[in-house]
């Protein structure tokens, strides 16, 4: 309410906001794919090759971004295939599924969450012998992204209510951005309430951005 | 909602004063304050209360809730239970921080109080945690909490709603739906 505007959040889903600067930055994360066909004097922007007409050959692997893989993704044409990174293949599942609280996930690419939401636009229907498999997996990917975010709930909210006036980059150094915006709200309402407990609510401060005025004013004179 | 707003909506409950002035019934927009007769006790909103003990024209009475003995059973009710206890006032926490500040001389024991309310107000804090911790563990759709005061929703309510909003996101891609297509060319 007293904000001046309101940004605009990540994506609902497998769609993506267009407009959100989270989303932009989430599909600068890269994926691991194969290139399918031969991509001509392309080899200098996908970081292969060093002359400027070198072609990339085909069957080679590349590391995409999100947004190239998303355009890129065409079962008729096929450019390029990606296959899932690896924290969200079953080895790491299974670690989330037994204590999700430990994982560090703002090593695991800071986007965890939103990336995995896209990920799962990709239905990989050129390999039928493991689309059953793929299906599968992508089916216990989104119970496990679920069930990843509701076993750190608890953590989250407890060190977001409870830390007051301390550092938390220690706290914060292993959630990944969604939840560290989480715990951000958390901690704005907490201090809301314990100043206005102490009473500066009411106090009137001078603006940070009128407190420089009178320090600009005097290097205007000298100089 | 800021806690400064949730205490702008708190200083309309009324409070018992001792003015030491006279003055003819006033009619404000809100209704009819006064007659003010000195040693009559009068009935008024907090904000004007406040305001005449600032200037040294009133003595507060404090709320008969507000009494060592009392808030010592609602605190103790409050741990015992395991639901929310209604409070005796939706504004308690408020009412206690206003009235406390500005008129301590006016509320014997005035220290205790304080205490005793804050004991209260952490325990019920816990519980709120406690309650949405679950809520969220059980993924259930709706919860209903009673005799929660604004205070408390206040201040832990944007972060559950943000919570559950991201719970729903990540809940809606457990539907598999339509594939978008991108145009064919």
């Amino acid at each position: 309410m007293a904000e001046a505007y309101f940004p605009v959040g990540p994506g609902l889903g497998t769609e993506e906001n267009f407009l959100s600067l989270d989303d932009i930055l989430m599909s600068q994360e890269k994926l691991p794919g194969r290139a399918e066909s031969a991509l001509p004097r392309l080899a200098v922007l996908l970081g292969q090759g060093a002359g400027s007409g070198e072609s990339v050959p085909e069957g080679s692997k590349l590391e995409i971004p999100l947004w190239l893989a998303k355009g890129l993704h065409d079962s008729k044409r096929r450019i390029i295939s990606v296959e899932l990174p690896k924290i969200y293949k079953e080895a790491w599942r299974t670690v989330f599924s037994a204590d999700a609280n430990v994982v560090d996930l703002h090593k695991m690419g800071p986007y965890y969450y939103g990336f995995g939401s896209q990920l799962l636009n990709f239905e990989h229907p050129e390999n039928p012998e493991i689309a059953q498999t793929i299906l599968q997996a992508t089916v216990s990917d989104r119970v496990c992204s679920l069930q990843t975010f509701v076993a750190r709930f608890r953590r989250i909210m407890d060190s977001s209510q409870n830390a007051y006036n301390e550092d938390t980059s220690a706290l914060v150094a292993r959630l990944d951005q969604l939840e560290r915006a989480l715990f951000q709200v958390g901690q704005k309402g907490l201090n809301d309430f314990q100043s206005w407990e102490k009473g500066q609510a009411s106090q009137i401060t001078a603006s940070s951005l009128v407190q420089n005025y009178g320090k600009r004013k005097l290097t205007e004179v000298d100089g | 909602m800021e806690p400064a707003e949730v205490e702008f909506l708190a200083e309309k409950e009324l409070v018992t004063i001792v003015p030491n002035f006279s003055l003819d019934r006033i009619h404000l927009i809100g209704g009819d304050l006064g007659p003010f007769n000195p040693g009559l006790p009068v009935e008024v909103p907090v904000w004007l209360a406040i305001n005449l003990k600032q200037r040294q024209k009133c003595r507060l009475i404090p709320p008969e809730w507000m009494d060592v003995g009392k808030l010592e059973e609602i605190r103790d009710q409050e741990r015992k239970e395991d639901t929310f206890t209604p409070m005796p006032s939706p504004y308690y926490m408020e009412l206690t921080k206003l009235l406390l500040n500005y008129a301590s001389d006016n509320i014997p024991r005035a220290d205790e109080i304080r205490t005793l309310v804050k004991d209260t107000w952490d325990t019920r804090m816990a519980k709120l945690r406690l309650s949405a911790d679950s809520f969220v563990q059980q993924q259930e759709i709706h919860a209903k909490l009673d005799n929660l005061t604004l205070m408390e929703i206040n201040t832990t309510g944007t972060f559950l709603t943000q919570a559950l909003d991201h719970m729903y996101k990540l809940r809606t891609n457990l539907q598999p739906g339509e594939s978008s297509h991108s145009q064919d060319f």
